[in-house]
C-alpha cells in the first residue's frame, strides 16, 4: 500500500512539471504559429490579396493558437478583442498583440507589407526568447521535479 | 445587408421608416443630416424622438473600414477610384482628402462623404428594347445613354439575363471594372445573369476587350459606364475582330452625347447601331427613344 503510495504520489508530482514544461512548449508554439501566419499573410498580400476574414477561414490552427484567431474572427464581428482566454501569454504580450491585431488592414498593400516586416521583427525577438525559455526551463522543471519526488519518496520510506 | 456596415440605431431607423426595397440612395456627409433617396425624393433621417440623424467623422470611417472588411488593401485599387461595391451590388461612392505620390493617387483620407446606392434588380425591364437591339439572334452593337441613377446597369443586367431567358445562345463577356454589373463575391455573381456568361470584374476595360477576346472568343462584350476618349480604341478593336458591344454611356440625351469629344467617329464609322435612351421620368429605366446609326429615331415614347 505504501508503495503503492508513494508512485502515485511521484506520478502525480510528474504530471505537474510535464503541464508546467508545457506552458513553455505552448507560447513556443504560440509565436511559431504567429510568426507563419504573418508571414503567409504577407505572402497573401503580395498575391491574391484575400480579405482577412477569408484569410483567417483558410488559416489551419489549434491550441492557443486557435483561440487567437477564434477572437480575432469575433473581432471582425462585434469590434471587441478579447486576448484574456490566451493562457501562455502575459499582459505585456497581449498589449503587443493586441497592437498588432488592431493595425492589419488598415493601409494599401505596400504599407500593409511594411508594417508586417517591422511586426515579423517583434515576434521574431519574441520567438527566440520562447525557445531559450522553452530549451531551458522545460528540461530543468522535469529534472527539479523528478529530484524533488525522488526526496519525497526517499523520506516516506 | 446593410445591417453588418451601419450602427445599429441607423439602421433601426431606416428599417423602421423606410421600405427597405424602395431606397436607391443613402447619403452620409461629415456633420449633416443622413439623407434617405426614395423614388427620386430625399427624406432625412430621424430617430425615435424625431429627431435629425447626422453623420460624422467616425460613422462614416467605422462604415468604410466595415465595407472594406477590415481589409482596405484589397480594396485600395477601388478606394482611390473613389468606390467600394458591397455585396449584393451595393455601391459605395467615396468622397474625401487624395492622397497622392507624384502623379500616382495612393488613396483617399478624411472621408467627407459616402453615397451608398442600392440597385434594383428589375426583371423584364429591357424587354421593350429587346428585339430593336436583338434582329435574327444577332446582337447589334448597342450604346445605352442616361444621366447617372437612370437604370443603365439594371438595363444592361436584364439584357444579358434576356439573351439567356430567347435561348440566344451566345458568348457573352461581362466587363465589370466596378464589379457593379454582376456584384461577384468570392467569384460568384449575386445576380442571375444566365448561364451564357464570361466575366471579368475589377479590371479595366482596356484588359477585359483585350484578353477577354483572344481567350474566352465571346460574341459579345456587354460593359458599363465608358469613357470615349479612353475606351474607344478597346470598343473599335472588339467591333472590327467581330464582336458585338452592348455600352453604357453617361449623358442625358443624345445631343448632349454629341458634344462629347469621339462621338463624331463613332456616328461616322457606324460603330453603333443603337442609341437607347433611358431616364427616370417615370422611375428609374423608363425608355424614352431608340435611335439606329444614322440617328433615325425608330423608337419614342
Amino acid at each position: 500500500m505504501k508503495w503503492m503510495l508513494i508512485i502515485i504520489l511521484i506520478f502525480v508530482i510528474m504530471l505537474i512539471a510535464y503541464a508546467l514544461s508545457e506552458q513553455y512548449k505552448d507560447k513556443f508554439d504560440f509565436y511559431n504559429n504567429l510568426k507563419l501566419f504573418l508571414n503567409q499573410f504577407k505572402i497573401n498580400l503580395s498575391f491574391r490579396q484575400e480579405k482577412i476574414t477569408e484569410f483567417l477561414e483558410k488559416t489551419d490552427c489549434k491550441k492557443q493558437f486557435k483561440i487567437f484567431i477564434d477572437e480575432y474572427k469575433n473581432y471582425l464581428n462585434c469590434g471587441e478583442l478579447n486576448l484574456d482566454k490566451i493562457k501562455v501569454l502575459d499582459d505585456a504580450d497581449k498589449s503587443e498583440l493586441k497592437d498588432i491585431v488592431l493595425n492589419i488592414g488598415k493601409h494599401d498593400t505596400k504599407s500593409e507589407i511594411n508594417q508586417l516586416e517591422s511586426f515579423l521583427l517583434i515576434i521574431d525577438n519574441k520567438l527566440n526568447q520562447a525557445k531559450e525559455d522553452k530549451n531551458k526551463m522545460c528540461p530543468m522543471i522535469i529534472k527539479l521535479s523528478l529530484l524533488f519526488a525522488i526526496g519525497l519518496a526517499i523520506i516516506l520510506i | 445587408m446593410l445591417k453588418d456596415y451601419l450602427p445599429r440605431d441607423i439602421y433601426n431607423s431606416i428599417i423602421k421608416n423606410f421600405s427597405f426595397n424602395d431606397i436607391t440612395e443613402i447619403r452620409m456627409r461629415v456633420n449633416e443630416k443622413i439623407i434617405i433617396v426614395v423614388k427620386n425624393k430625399k427624406f432625412y433621417l430621424k430617430d425615435d424622438n424625431g429627431a435629425y440623424i447626422k453623420a460624422n467623422n467616425l460613422l462614416i470611417d467605422n462604415f468604410i473600414t466595415k465595407a472594406s472588411e477590415n481589409s482596405i488593401y484589397a480594396f485600395n485599387d477601388n478606394i482611390v477610384n473613389g468606390f467600394i461595391t458591397l455585396p449584393k451590388g451595393i455601391r459605395v461612392g467615396l468622397c474625401g482628402s487624395i492622397v497622392t505620390d507624384g502623379d500616382k493617387i495612393v488613396t483617399i483620407k478624411n472621408f467627407q462623404a459616402v453615397n451608398i446606392r442600392i440597385p434594383h434588380f428589375i426583371k423584364n425591364c429591357c424587354l421593350p428594347a429587346y428585339d430593336f437591339m436583338v434582329k435574327d439572334n444577332e446582337i447589334m452593337n448597342t450604346l445605352i445613354i442616361s444621366p447617372p441613377g437612370s437604370g443603365k446597369t439594371t438595363f444592361i443586367r436584364d439584357f444579358v439575363f434576356q439573351l439567356y431567358e430567347h435561348n440566344n445562345s451566345k458568348n457573352v463577356l461581362i466587363a465589370d471594372e466596378r464589379n457593379e454589373i454582376c456584384s461577384a463575391n468570392s467569384g460568384e455573381p449575386a445576380v442571375n445573369l444566365g448561364g451564357f456568361c464570361d466575366i471579368y470584374t475589377n479590371c479595366s476595360k482596356k484588359f477585359a476587350f483585350k484578353n477577354g477576346i483572344r481567350s474566352m472568343r465571346p460574341d459579345v462584350i456587354v460593359t458599363d459606364e465608358i469613357d470615349l476618349e479612353r475606351d474607344l480604341d478597346s470598343i473599335v478593336e472588339a467591333i472590327n475582330s467581330g464582336v458585338n458591344v452592348v455600352a453604357t454611356i453617361h449623358a442625358k440625351n443624345l445631343n448632349q452625347l454629341k458634344k462629347k469629344p469621339s462621338f463624331d467617329k463613332i456616328l461616322d464609322e457606324k460603330f453603333f447601331s443603337r442609341f437607347i435612351v433611358l431616364s427616370s421620368d417615370e422611375g428609374p429605366g423608363t425608355l424614352n427613344n431608340i435611335y439606329d446609326e444614322k440617328l433615325n429615331c425608330i423608337y419614342c415614347r
